[in-house]
């Protein structure tokens, strides 16, 4: 395997993302289209979004209580919950949902559109497809992404409450006040940040993967799959980075 | 109005154009011909600047595709309208949404009863009025192409491009298509290009006709003398395309005298 397809893929990603800088983010947005690209992506997301981490607040629990009990420390429990689940776990199962559900929609929506000769249609009526297609897209999750993610930590944290309380008998004043210590208000704006990157992240590459599919179901499946798992593994490395950054 | 100068285009070790010099006239109807594969499609996509030679330049408009800076580009396409070979459809919007895109957007100044009143227009020259309010997935093929059509003439272009536009249609309603292609042009006076395969309908909606061939334009003229060629790559392809191995091409001067 040589080197010169990822490099290739690289440049033309930047470029792809550069194009859009240039001609998408430059002019105001099409009408009406950004609000409604935001519910689509905001309210469509919500229900699956929630589901996973109010589980994943249920685990987080139960799994701090078998980790803290031998040493006498169940209730570090809220304090686990508070470093893991709102530092790390929610702004990452926010941006793996909104890329299952949101980037899919999006990958696929552009690839068919490509297949379709409907991209080539929008550039021949004098139409910038970035413009047009991407800029209600990203300026559409950027502006709900914040918000799930903040609905997820609040979540996942009644849901860790909710089973330490009534399932593993922990005080439940005592359980708030370790998860407040160890989750700061500036924990959360950190998680709000992380994700507008992972927003930007998952956009863009699920974007440029729909944009340059190859036509026909094959291509428009292929196109949907590597975008997702793309963004995927983007937004993992992207959230180590970022803690690295803050919290090393 | 468009004219070809030395272009030519690679794909990797394929070469699809091959110094390519031609110019299309203002106001007829000009047809490219040619097998499947033999560039038809790229050098239509050079027209409106979606592919750039690799050397050779496309003046459009008196607009350099090839090296122009994009808001050139664009200020040029919407000087020219196309008709895709599927349509290329909005599945979102209905027919009249599908009509009236290009004018919400590049023709800001028009009211919205101005616009409506477009789009019923350009739906009666397709021979669909009254259709604005049908969704595009209930469209048949035919239909779907005169759509697409209708979105293509709605801003009244200086020039209209048709990729295949026989190509997934019954005979009867290719012809319909035919028809209805040269009907728009007698009534619009604009200049059409057709890109196609479809020998018998070319020859009946075109003033000239070019062939493709190896990434060569092998032979262009008026019609008249286009199907009187000794050209025999030509010759071959005309009686093929007809279907009849010993046609001869005096039957094929009857197709087109007979017709328009």
């Amino acid at each position: 395997m040589t080197l010169r397809q990822p490099v290739a893929t690289l440049g033309r990603f930047s470029m792809f993302c550069w194009t859009f800088c240039r001609s998408g983010l430059t002019r105001r947005p099409p009408p009406g289209k950004v609000l409604e690209e935001a519910y689509k992506i905001g309210v469509r997301s919500l229900p699956i979004l929630m589901t996973i981490a109010f589980f994943v607040g249920t685990n987080l629990t139960l799994q701090g209580k078998n980790a803290f009990e031998p040493i006498g420390g169940q209730n570090l429990v809220g304090m686990f919950v508070g470093l893991a689940g709102v530092r790390e776990l929610a702004p990452i199962i926010a941006a793996a949902m909104i890329a299952a559900k949101a980037g899919t929609e999006m990958a696929s929506q552009v690839a068919v559109m490509r297949s379709r000769e409907q991209i080539d249609a929008l550039e021949v009526m004098g139409i910038n497809p970035h413009w047009y297609l991407i800029t209600p897209r990203f300026l559409g999750i950027l502006l709900v992404m914040p918000a799930l993610t903040t609905l997820a930590i609040y979540g996942m944290l009644a849901s860790a409450y909710l089973v330490a309380v009534y399932q593993l008998n922990l005080n439940g004043a005592e359980f708030l006040d370790f998860v407040q210590s160890a989750a700061r208000p500036i924990d959360l704006i950190v998680a709000n940040i992380k994700s507008l990157f992972f927003g930007a992240v998952i956009c863009m590459v699920c974007c440029y993967n729909g944009f340059y599919s190859k036509s026909g179901p094959k291509g428009v499946g292929s196109a949907t799959n590597r975008a997702v798992v793309t963004a995927a593994v983007i937004c993992v490395i992207l959230n180590y980075l970022i803690s690295e950054i803050v919290y090393a | 109005m468009i004219q070809f100068e030395n272009v030519s285009k690679a794909f990797g070790d394929l070469v699809v154009l091959d110094k390519v010099s031609f110019e299309i006239p203002k106001g007829q109807t000009t047809a490219i011909i040619g097998h499947s594969g033999a560039g038809k499609s790229v050098l239509l996509k050079h027209i409106v600047g979606l592919l750039k030679p690799d050397s050779g330049s496309v003046h459009v408009l008196d607009c350099d595709m090839a090296n122009a800076p994009q808001q050139a580009i664009y200020a040029t396409r919407r000087r020219m309208g196309m008709l895709f070979q599927q349509g290329a459809l909005f599945e979102s919007m209905t027919v009249g949404e599908n009509i009236a895109f290009p004018l919400v957007h590049n023709h800001k100044a028009l009211s919205a009863s101005e616009r409506d009143d477009r789009v019923a227009e350009v739906l009666t020259q397709v021979e669909l009025p009254g259709m604005q309010d049908r969704s595009v997935v209930e469209l048949s093929g035919g239909q779907r192409k005169r759509v697409g059509l209708a979105r293509a003439i709605v801003t009244q272009p200086e020039i209209v491009l048709f990729d295949e536009p026989n190509s997934g249609l019954d005979p009867v309603t290719s012809n319909a298509i035919d028809e209805l292609t040269l009907h728009l042009q007698k009534l619009l006076g604009i200049t059409f290009v057709v890109i196609s395969h479809d020998i018998v309908g070319t020859l009946k909606v075109a003033d000239r006709v070019g062939m493709l061939y190896q990434g060569k334009l092998i032979e262009y003229d008026e019609v008249s003398r286009f199907i009187q060629t000794e050209n025999p790559i030509v010759t071959a392809f005309l009686k093929r395309n007809v279907h009849l191995p010993d046609a001869t091409l005096p039957a094929l001067e009857d197709i087109v005298g007979g017709d328009s």
